[in-house]
Protein backbone atom coordinates (compact mmCIF):
# COMPACT_ATOMS: atom_id res chain seq x y z
CA UNK A 1 0.00 0.00 0.00
CA UNK A 2 1.52 3.51 -1.40
CA UNK A 3 1.20 6.33 1.43
CA UNK A 4 -1.81 7.63 -0.99
CA UNK A 5 -3.39 4.97 -0.39
CA UNK A 6 -2.81 4.70 2.87
CA UNK A 7 -4.00 8.39 4.03
CA UNK A 8 -7.62 7.98 3.19
CA UNK A 9 -8.12 4.78 4.95
CA UNK A 10 -6.43 6.21 7.87
CA UNK A 11 -7.87 9.13 7.64
CA UNK A 12 -10.96 7.36 7.96
CA UNK A 13 -10.08 5.17 10.70
CA UNK A 14 -9.50 8.24 13.01
CA UNK A 15 -12.98 10.00 12.11
CA UNK A 16 -14.62 6.49 13.51
CA UNK A 17 -12.75 7.11 16.41
CA UNK A 18 -13.78 10.54 16.87
CA UNK A 19 -17.48 11.42 17.40
CA UNK A 20 -17.47 14.92 17.28
CA UNK A 21 -15.06 15.61 14.88
CA UNK A 22 -15.87 16.77 11.10
CA UNK A 23 -13.74 16.35 8.19
CA UNK A 24 -11.00 14.06 9.29
CA UNK A 25 -7.93 14.49 7.11
CA UNK A 26 -4.61 12.72 6.89
CA UNK A 27 -2.08 15.06 5.72
CA UNK A 28 1.42 14.95 4.33
CA UNK A 29 1.52 11.36 5.31
CA UNK A 30 5.30 10.24 4.77
CA UNK A 31 7.39 7.24 5.79
CA UNK A 32 9.95 7.64 7.93
CA UNK A 33 13.66 6.08 7.15
CA UNK A 34 14.29 2.89 10.12
CA UNK A 35 11.98 1.09 12.08
CA UNK A 36 13.26 -2.47 11.20
CA UNK A 37 10.32 -4.09 13.44
CA UNK A 38 7.37 -1.14 12.60
CA UNK A 39 6.85 0.77 9.20
CA UNK A 40 6.47 4.25 10.56
CA UNK A 41 4.85 7.19 9.48
CA UNK A 42 4.64 10.54 10.50
CA UNK A 43 1.62 12.60 9.43
CA UNK A 44 -0.56 15.64 10.30
CA UNK A 45 -4.44 15.38 11.38
CA UNK A 46 -6.75 17.57 10.70
CA UNK A 47 -9.83 17.95 11.47
CA UNK A 48 -13.09 20.40 12.77
CA UNK A 49 -14.62 20.39 16.34
CA UNK A 50 -17.21 22.52 17.51
CA UNK A 51 -16.70 24.79 14.71
CA UNK A 52 -13.14 25.45 14.94
CA UNK A 53 -10.52 23.97 13.05
CA UNK A 54 -8.06 21.54 15.02
CA UNK A 55 -4.25 19.48 13.89
CA UNK A 56 -2.10 17.40 15.66
CA UNK A 57 1.05 15.93 14.66
CA UNK A 58 0.98 12.15 14.93
CA UNK A 59 2.83 8.57 14.17
CA UNK A 60 1.71 5.96 12.55
CA UNK A 61 3.49 2.84 13.36
CA UNK A 62 2.59 -0.34 11.51
CA UNK A 63 3.49 -4.08 11.87
CA UNK A 64 5.44 -5.30 8.45
CA UNK A 65 4.91 -8.80 7.35
CA UNK A 66 7.64 -9.76 9.25
CA UNK A 67 10.36 -7.84 11.52
CA UNK A 68 13.20 -7.79 12.75
CA UNK A 69 11.59 -8.20 16.14
CA UNK A 70 8.97 -10.11 16.73
CA UNK A 71 6.61 -8.65 19.38
CA UNK A 72 3.57 -8.25 20.79
CA UNK A 73 1.80 -4.57 19.89
CA UNK A 74 -0.41 -5.05 22.80
CA UNK A 75 2.37 -4.97 25.57
CA UNK A 76 4.21 -1.79 23.69
CA UNK A 77 1.64 0.23 23.24
CA UNK A 78 0.83 -0.44 27.57
CA UNK A 79 4.31 0.14 28.58
CA UNK A 80 3.90 3.65 26.45
CA UNK A 81 0.97 4.34 28.43
CA UNK A 82 2.30 3.06 31.78
CA UNK A 83 4.60 5.91 31.61
CA UNK A 84 2.82 8.84 29.96
CA UNK A 85 3.05 11.76 32.57
CA UNK A 86 5.37 10.05 34.76
CA UNK A 87 9.31 11.22 34.93
CA UNK A 88 9.96 8.67 31.80
CA UNK A 89 9.11 10.91 29.25
CA UNK A 90 7.30 9.03 26.49
CA UNK A 91 5.07 9.83 23.79
CA UNK A 92 1.17 9.60 24.09
CA UNK A 93 -0.46 6.82 22.70
CA UNK A 94 -3.71 7.35 20.87
CA UNK A 95 -5.35 4.00 19.08
CA UNK A 96 -3.81 0.88 18.70
CA UNK A 97 -5.49 -1.70 16.32
CA UNK A 98 -4.83 -5.42 16.36
CA UNK A 99 -6.73 -6.64 13.42
CA UNK A 100 -5.98 -6.12 9.48
CA UNK A 101 -9.66 -5.14 8.25
CA UNK A 102 -8.19 -1.75 8.61
CA UNK A 103 -4.63 -0.50 7.62
CA UNK A 104 -4.45 -4.51 6.12
CA UNK A 105 -1.33 -4.57 9.05
CA UNK A 106 -2.10 -4.05 13.03
CA UNK A 107 -1.02 -0.65 14.19
CA UNK A 108 -1.01 2.09 16.34
CA UNK A 109 -0.72 5.85 16.37
CA UNK A 110 0.78 8.29 18.79
CA UNK A 111 1.09 11.79 19.46
CA UNK A 112 4.53 12.92 17.78
CA UNK A 113 7.13 14.78 19.86
CA UNK A 114 8.60 17.35 18.08
CA UNK A 115 11.55 19.85 17.79
CA UNK A 116 14.43 17.11 18.79
CA UNK A 117 16.98 14.59 17.65
CA UNK A 118 17.35 11.06 17.60
CA UNK A 119 19.93 10.08 15.17
CA UNK A 120 23.15 9.08 17.26
CA UNK A 121 25.36 10.79 14.46
CA UNK A 122 24.36 14.20 15.90
CA UNK A 123 25.59 13.73 19.04
CA UNK A 124 29.41 13.56 17.79
CA UNK A 125 29.22 17.10 16.44
CA UNK A 126 28.35 20.45 17.74
CA UNK A 127 26.98 21.62 20.03
CA UNK A 128 25.70 18.05 21.13
CA UNK A 129 29.45 17.18 21.89
CA UNK A 130 29.39 19.52 25.38
CA UNK A 131 26.46 17.85 26.33
CA UNK A 132 27.95 14.71 26.64
CA UNK A 133 27.67 14.48 30.82
CA UNK A 134 24.64 15.90 31.02
CA UNK A 135 22.77 13.80 28.65
CA UNK A 136 24.73 10.61 30.14
CA UNK A 137 23.17 11.58 33.32
CA UNK A 138 19.97 12.07 32.38
CA UNK A 139 20.10 8.89 30.25
CA UNK A 140 21.15 6.94 33.05
CA UNK A 141 18.78 8.59 35.43
CA UNK A 142 15.73 7.55 33.02
CA UNK A 143 16.83 4.11 32.68
CA UNK A 144 17.29 3.91 36.64
CA UNK A 145 13.66 5.51 36.69
CA UNK A 146 11.86 2.67 34.54
CA UNK A 147 13.72 0.48 37.28
CA UNK A 148 12.54 1.78 40.10
CA UNK A 149 8.72 1.57 38.88
CA UNK A 150 6.52 -0.40 40.30
CA UNK A 151 4.95 -2.94 37.26
CA UNK A 152 2.38 -4.13 39.60
CA UNK A 153 1.31 -0.76 40.34
CA UNK A 154 1.32 0.39 37.00
CA UNK A 155 -0.75 -2.64 35.98
CA UNK A 156 2.25 -4.32 33.44
CA UNK A 157 1.42 -7.72 35.09
CA UNK A 158 -1.51 -7.81 33.04
CA UNK A 159 0.33 -7.65 29.61
CA UNK A 160 3.49 -9.16 31.22
CA UNK A 161 4.14 -12.06 32.49
CA UNK A 162 6.29 -11.44 35.76
CA UNK A 163 8.78 -14.25 36.03
CA UNK A 164 10.30 -15.31 39.73
CA UNK A 165 13.90 -13.33 40.77
CA UNK A 166 15.64 -16.19 40.39
CA UNK A 167 14.08 -17.30 36.85
CA UNK A 168 15.00 -13.76 35.08
CA UNK A 169 18.58 -14.87 33.88
CA UNK A 170 18.15 -17.77 32.02
CA UNK A 171 14.43 -17.12 31.13
CA UNK A 172 16.05 -14.68 28.83
CA UNK A 173 19.37 -16.49 27.86
CA UNK A 174 17.07 -19.19 26.79
CA UNK A 175 14.37 -17.01 24.77
CA UNK A 176 17.69 -15.65 22.84
CA UNK A 177 19.26 -19.16 22.43
CA UNK A 178 16.20 -20.46 21.02
CA UNK A 179 15.89 -17.53 18.11
CA UNK A 180 19.58 -18.31 17.36
CA UNK A 181 18.88 -21.74 17.15
CA UNK A 182 16.00 -21.01 14.68
CA UNK A 183 17.17 -18.38 13.05
CA UNK A 184 21.32 -19.08 12.32
CA UNK A 185 22.46 -18.57 9.02
CA UNK A 186 25.68 -19.99 9.75
CA UNK A 187 27.63 -21.63 12.83
CA UNK A 188 28.38 -18.56 15.84
CA UNK A 189 31.83 -20.16 17.43
CA UNK A 190 31.91 -16.85 19.62
CA UNK A 191 28.32 -16.30 20.36
CA UNK A 192 28.18 -20.23 21.06
CA UNK A 193 31.27 -19.50 23.55
CA UNK A 194 29.18 -17.04 25.17
CA UNK A 195 26.23 -18.80 25.51
CA UNK A 196 28.38 -21.41 27.49
CA UNK A 197 29.61 -19.03 29.49
CA UNK A 198 26.46 -17.32 30.83
CA UNK A 199 25.26 -21.21 31.39
CA UNK A 200 28.65 -21.90 33.51
CA UNK A 201 28.39 -18.97 35.39
CA UNK A 202 24.90 -17.31 36.51
CA UNK A 203 23.92 -14.26 38.23
CA UNK A 204 22.84 -14.33 41.78
CA UNK A 205 18.67 -13.12 41.70
CA UNK A 206 16.94 -10.16 40.26
CA UNK A 207 17.15 -7.45 43.84
CA UNK A 208 13.38 -6.96 42.51
CA UNK A 209 11.11 -7.90 39.38
CA UNK A 210 10.97 -4.40 37.43
CA UNK A 211 10.33 -2.82 33.48
CA UNK A 212 12.76 -3.92 31.52
CA UNK A 213 12.18 -1.44 28.78
CA UNK A 214 14.19 -3.90 26.46
CA UNK A 215 16.11 -1.68 23.77
CA UNK A 216 17.13 1.13 25.86
CA UNK A 217 20.19 2.77 24.07
CA UNK A 218 21.36 5.99 22.19
CA UNK A 219 19.17 6.09 19.21
CA UNK A 220 16.20 5.37 20.91
CA UNK A 221 15.59 8.59 22.74
CA UNK A 222 14.83 12.05 21.52
CA UNK A 223 17.07 14.63 22.87
CA UNK A 224 18.18 18.11 22.74
CA UNK A 225 21.77 19.86 22.47
CA UNK A 226 21.37 20.72 26.13
CA UNK A 227 21.39 17.03 27.10
CA UNK A 228 17.92 16.78 28.16
CA UNK A 229 15.73 13.84 27.10
CA UNK A 230 12.51 14.32 25.87
CA UNK A 231 10.95 10.65 24.94
CA UNK A 232 11.81 7.05 25.26
CA UNK A 233 10.96 5.88 22.17
CA UNK A 234 10.79 1.86 20.71
CA UNK A 235 9.24 -0.77 23.71
CA UNK A 236 8.37 -2.89 21.48
CA UNK A 237 10.65 -5.61 23.88
CA UNK A 238 9.14 -4.60 27.02
CA UNK A 239 8.61 -7.03 29.59
CA UNK A 240 8.92 -7.93 33.47
CA UNK A 241 12.07 -9.00 34.67
CA UNK A 242 15.43 -8.02 36.12
CA UNK A 243 16.19 -4.14 36.44
CA UNK A 244 19.61 -5.21 35.52
CA UNK A 245 19.16 -6.54 32.15
CA UNK A 246 18.40 -3.08 30.69
CA UNK A 247 22.06 -1.46 31.88
CA UNK A 248 23.22 -4.16 30.50
CA UNK A 249 21.82 -3.61 26.71
CA UNK A 250 22.96 -0.23 27.58
CA UNK A 251 26.21 -1.09 28.44
CA UNK A 252 26.54 -3.37 25.17
CA UNK A 253 29.93 -2.41 23.23
CA UNK A 254 28.14 -2.05 20.02
CA UNK A 255 26.21 0.98 21.38
CA UNK A 256 29.37 2.47 21.91
CA UNK A 257 29.45 3.75 18.30
CA UNK A 258 33.41 3.51 17.87
CA UNK A 259 33.96 5.50 20.95
CA UNK A 260 34.65 3.16 23.72
CA UNK A 261 32.76 5.01 25.97
CA UNK A 262 28.90 3.62 27.15
CA UNK A 263 26.13 4.63 24.86
CA UNK A 264 29.19 6.52 23.67
CA UNK A 265 28.78 9.18 25.96
CA UNK A 266 31.10 8.46 29.15
CA UNK A 267 32.39 5.81 30.90
CA UNK A 268 30.92 2.57 32.28
CA UNK A 269 31.49 3.67 35.52
CA UNK A 270 29.58 7.00 35.42
CA UNK A 271 26.59 5.73 33.39
CA UNK A 272 26.08 2.88 36.33
CA UNK A 273 26.96 5.74 39.19
CA UNK A 274 23.85 7.35 37.22
CA UNK A 275 21.29 4.41 36.98
CA UNK A 276 22.54 3.50 41.17
CA UNK A 277 21.55 6.48 42.26
CA UNK A 278 18.12 6.67 40.37
CA UNK A 279 16.64 2.93 40.96
CA UNK A 280 17.71 2.55 44.29
CA UNK A 281 19.31 -0.71 43.08
CA UNK A 282 23.20 -2.13 43.07
CA UNK A 283 25.26 -2.76 40.01
CA UNK A 284 26.98 -6.15 41.08
CA UNK A 285 29.76 -5.78 39.17
CA UNK A 286 29.65 -9.61 39.10
CA UNK A 287 25.62 -9.42 37.78
CA UNK A 288 26.36 -6.15 36.05
CA UNK A 289 28.94 -8.36 33.36
CA UNK A 290 26.61 -11.38 33.58
CA UNK A 291 23.58 -9.00 32.08
CA UNK A 292 26.14 -7.12 29.37
CA UNK A 293 26.86 -10.49 28.22
CA UNK A 294 23.68 -11.92 27.79
CA UNK A 295 22.61 -8.63 25.81
CA UNK A 296 25.51 -9.10 23.73
CA UNK A 297 23.92 -12.67 22.80
CA UNK A 298 20.43 -11.06 22.30
CA UNK A 299 22.17 -8.18 19.96
CA UNK A 300 23.78 -11.31 17.73
CA UNK A 301 20.30 -12.78 17.53
CA UNK A 302 18.31 -10.34 16.65
CA UNK A 303 20.85 -9.04 13.74
CA UNK A 304 20.64 -12.82 12.74
CA UNK A 305 16.60 -13.02 13.10
CA UNK A 306 16.58 -9.70 10.32
CA UNK A 307 18.89 -11.72 8.07
CA UNK A 308 16.45 -15.03 8.74
CA UNK A 309 13.06 -12.87 7.81
CA UNK A 310 14.92 -11.82 4.76
CA UNK A 311 16.50 -15.02 3.71
CA UNK A 312 12.74 -16.56 4.17
CA UNK A 313 11.18 -13.91 1.91
CA UNK A 314 9.03 -12.74 4.81
CA UNK A 315 10.61 -9.26 4.55
CA UNK A 316 12.85 -7.98 1.43
CA UNK A 317 13.51 -4.52 3.09
CA UNK A 318 16.83 -3.38 2.72
CA UNK A 319 16.37 -2.20 6.26
CA UNK A 320 16.75 -6.26 7.19
CA UNK A 321 19.72 -6.36 5.82
CA UNK A 322 21.77 -3.63 7.05
CA UNK A 323 21.94 -4.99 10.50
CA UNK A 324 22.86 -8.44 9.47
CA UNK A 325 25.36 -7.26 7.24
CA UNK A 326 26.64 -3.81 9.75
CA UNK A 327 26.21 -5.21 13.33
CA UNK A 328 27.30 -9.00 13.46
CA UNK A 329 31.05 -8.35 13.58
CA UNK A 330 31.09 -5.67 15.65
CA UNK A 331 28.92 -7.96 18.52
CA UNK A 332 31.13 -10.30 17.67
CA UNK A 333 34.09 -7.88 18.84
CA UNK A 334 31.59 -7.07 21.33
CA UNK A 335 31.42 -10.16 22.62
CA UNK A 336 34.91 -10.95 23.01
CA UNK A 337 35.75 -7.12 24.56
CA UNK A 338 33.11 -8.03 27.21
CA UNK A 339 35.28 -11.92 27.69
CA UNK A 340 38.11 -10.34 27.68
CA UNK A 341 39.07 -12.24 24.84
CA UNK A 342 39.67 -9.34 22.38
CA UNK B 1 28.06 -12.75 5.43
CA UNK B 2 24.17 -13.91 5.81
CA UNK B 3 22.43 -12.63 3.12
CA UNK B 4 24.19 -13.58 0.48
CA UNK B 5 25.77 -10.67 -1.24
CA UNK B 6 24.55 -11.88 -4.82
CA UNK B 7 20.88 -12.37 -3.70
CA UNK B 8 20.48 -8.96 -1.62
CA UNK B 9 22.34 -7.30 -5.10
CA UNK B 10 19.50 -8.76 -7.54
CA UNK B 11 17.05 -7.66 -4.65
CA UNK B 12 18.39 -4.27 -4.68
CA UNK B 13 18.21 -4.16 -8.40
CA UNK B 14 14.75 -4.63 -8.44
CA UNK B 15 14.62 -1.45 -5.67
CA UNK B 16 16.27 0.49 -7.66
CA UNK B 17 14.30 -0.05 -10.45
CA UNK B 18 11.02 0.67 -8.55
CA UNK B 19 12.62 3.67 -7.25
CA UNK B 20 13.28 5.16 -10.86
CA UNK B 21 9.49 5.32 -11.09
CA UNK B 22 8.48 9.19 -11.20
CA UNK B 23 5.48 8.78 -8.83
CA UNK B 24 7.77 7.09 -5.81
CA UNK B 25 7.33 9.57 -2.74
CA UNK B 26 10.14 11.59 -2.43
CA UNK B 27 10.72 10.24 1.37
CA UNK B 28 10.35 7.19 0.39
CA UNK B 29 12.39 7.10 -2.59
CA UNK B 30 15.39 8.88 0.06
CA UNK B 31 14.85 6.30 2.33
CA UNK B 32 15.84 3.11 -0.54
CA UNK B 33 18.35 4.51 -1.80
CA UNK B 34 20.12 5.74 1.10
CA UNK B 35 20.01 2.22 2.72
CA UNK B 36 20.80 0.98 -1.00
CA UNK B 37 23.65 2.85 -0.96
CA UNK B 38 24.85 1.59 2.27
CA UNK B 39 24.32 -2.21 1.11
CA UNK B 40 26.60 -1.59 -1.94
CA UNK B 41 29.97 0.06 -0.23
CA UNK B 42 29.50 -2.94 2.24
CA UNK B 43 29.05 -5.28 -0.58
CA UNK B 44 31.63 -4.06 -2.28
CA UNK B 45 33.84 -4.38 0.87
CA UNK B 46 33.19 -7.50 1.55
CA UNK B 47 33.47 -8.68 -1.94
CA UNK B 48 37.12 -8.03 -2.41
CA UNK B 49 38.86 -9.94 0.14
CA UNK B 50 36.09 -12.92 0.50
CA UNK B 51 37.92 -15.43 -1.19
CA UNK B 52 40.81 -14.70 0.58
CA UNK B 53 39.10 -14.19 4.07
CA UNK B 54 37.56 -17.59 3.68
CA UNK B 55 40.69 -19.46 2.48
CA UNK B 56 42.63 -18.31 5.32
CA UNK B 57 39.99 -19.04 8.01
CA UNK B 58 39.23 -22.56 6.68
CA UNK B 59 42.84 -23.50 6.70
CA UNK B 60 43.26 -22.39 10.40
CA UNK B 61 40.54 -24.33 11.48
CA UNK B 62 41.80 -26.88 9.87
CA UNK B 63 45.28 -26.59 11.52
CA UNK B 64 42.94 -26.77 14.91
CA UNK B 65 41.24 -29.66 14.39
CA UNK B 66 44.71 -31.47 13.04
CA UNK B 67 46.60 -30.51 16.29
CA UNK B 68 43.46 -31.90 18.44
CA UNK B 69 43.37 -34.99 17.20
CA UNK B 70 41.53 -37.93 18.83
CA UNK B 71 39.77 -34.42 20.96
CA UNK B 72 38.30 -33.60 17.15
CA UNK B 73 35.83 -36.38 17.23
CA UNK B 74 33.91 -37.30 14.43
CA UNK B 75 34.89 -33.89 13.09
CA UNK B 76 38.65 -35.38 12.64
CA UNK B 77 38.23 -36.12 9.22
CA UNK B 78 38.06 -32.13 8.73
CA UNK B 79 41.32 -31.39 9.01
CA UNK B 80 42.58 -33.00 5.65
CA UNK B 81 39.66 -31.35 3.70
CA UNK B 82 40.84 -28.95 0.98
CA UNK B 83 39.40 -26.17 -0.56
CA UNK B 84 39.91 -26.79 -4.32
CA UNK B 85 36.86 -24.96 -5.61
CA UNK B 86 37.22 -20.88 -4.73
CA UNK B 87 33.77 -20.39 -5.57
CA UNK B 88 32.16 -18.13 -2.91
CA UNK B 89 29.61 -19.89 -2.10
CA UNK B 90 31.29 -23.78 -2.30
CA UNK B 91 34.10 -21.80 -0.07
CA UNK B 92 31.54 -20.73 2.73
CA UNK B 93 29.90 -24.56 2.82
CA UNK B 94 33.13 -25.74 3.89
CA UNK B 95 33.50 -22.71 6.55
CA UNK B 96 30.15 -23.24 8.20
CA UNK B 97 31.13 -26.49 8.16
CA UNK B 98 34.60 -25.96 9.30
CA UNK B 99 33.15 -23.31 12.12
CA UNK B 100 30.35 -26.03 13.39
CA UNK B 101 33.16 -28.40 14.26
CA UNK B 102 35.20 -25.69 15.74
CA UNK B 103 32.09 -25.28 18.28
CA UNK B 104 32.23 -28.44 18.95
CA UNK B 105 35.90 -28.75 19.47
CA UNK B 106 35.83 -25.10 21.75
CA UNK B 107 33.46 -26.76 24.04
CA UNK B 108 34.78 -29.89 24.66
CA UNK B 109 38.47 -28.24 25.36
CA UNK B 110 37.13 -25.81 27.83
CA UNK B 111 36.17 -28.18 30.43
CA UNK B 112 39.34 -29.81 29.90
CA UNK B 113 42.30 -29.47 32.63
CA UNK B 114 45.00 -30.83 30.81
CA UNK B 115 47.70 -28.78 29.81
CA UNK B 116 47.10 -30.11 25.72
CA UNK B 117 43.02 -28.87 26.20
CA UNK B 118 44.18 -25.24 27.87
CA UNK B 119 46.75 -24.82 25.12
CA UNK B 120 44.52 -25.62 22.22
CA UNK B 121 41.63 -23.54 23.99
CA UNK B 122 44.22 -20.42 23.69
CA UNK B 123 44.48 -20.76 20.72
CA UNK B 124 41.10 -21.39 19.82
CA UNK B 125 39.88 -17.91 21.04
CA UNK B 126 43.10 -16.46 19.08
CA UNK B 127 41.79 -17.74 16.02
CA UNK B 128 37.99 -16.49 16.92
CA UNK B 129 39.71 -12.76 17.28
CA UNK B 130 41.41 -13.15 14.13
CA UNK B 131 38.70 -14.07 12.47
CA UNK B 132 36.69 -10.94 13.67
CA UNK B 133 39.84 -8.82 12.11
CA UNK B 134 39.05 -10.70 9.09
CA UNK B 135 35.52 -10.35 8.80
CA UNK B 136 36.11 -6.44 9.77
CA UNK B 137 34.14 -3.54 7.69
CA UNK B 138 35.27 0.28 7.77
CA UNK B 139 31.52 0.49 6.60
CA UNK B 140 30.19 -1.67 9.94
CA UNK B 141 27.87 0.27 11.76
CA UNK B 142 29.32 -0.12 14.87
Amino acid sequence: MTSADLAPRLAAYAASRMPGAVGVEVRDLSRISGGASRQTFRFRLAWTEDGAPRERRMILRRDPPASLIDTERRVEFEAYRAFFGSSVPVPEMIWLEEGTEELDLPFSVAAEITGYEAAPALLWTEPYLAAHETLARNKWTILGEIARADPFALGLDAVMPPPEPGACAFRELDMWEKVLDEDQAEPLPITRAAIRWLRANPPPPAQRIGVVHGDFRTGNFLYDRHGGVHGVLDWEMAHLGDPLEDLGWSLNPVWNFKRNLAGGLVPDAVAIAHWEAASGLRADPAAVHWWTLLNCVKGQAIWISSARAWIDGGNREPIMVLPAWGMQNPQDRAILKVMDRL
Amino acid sequence: MKPDIPAVLAELAGLVARNAAPDVDPAERAGALGLTAALLGMAAEAWEGAAHRLVEENQAIRGLLADAGERAGRNAALAVSRDDDLGISVLSDANAGLRAALIELHAAVETDETPEARSLETRIWEELRRSTERRQMSSALA
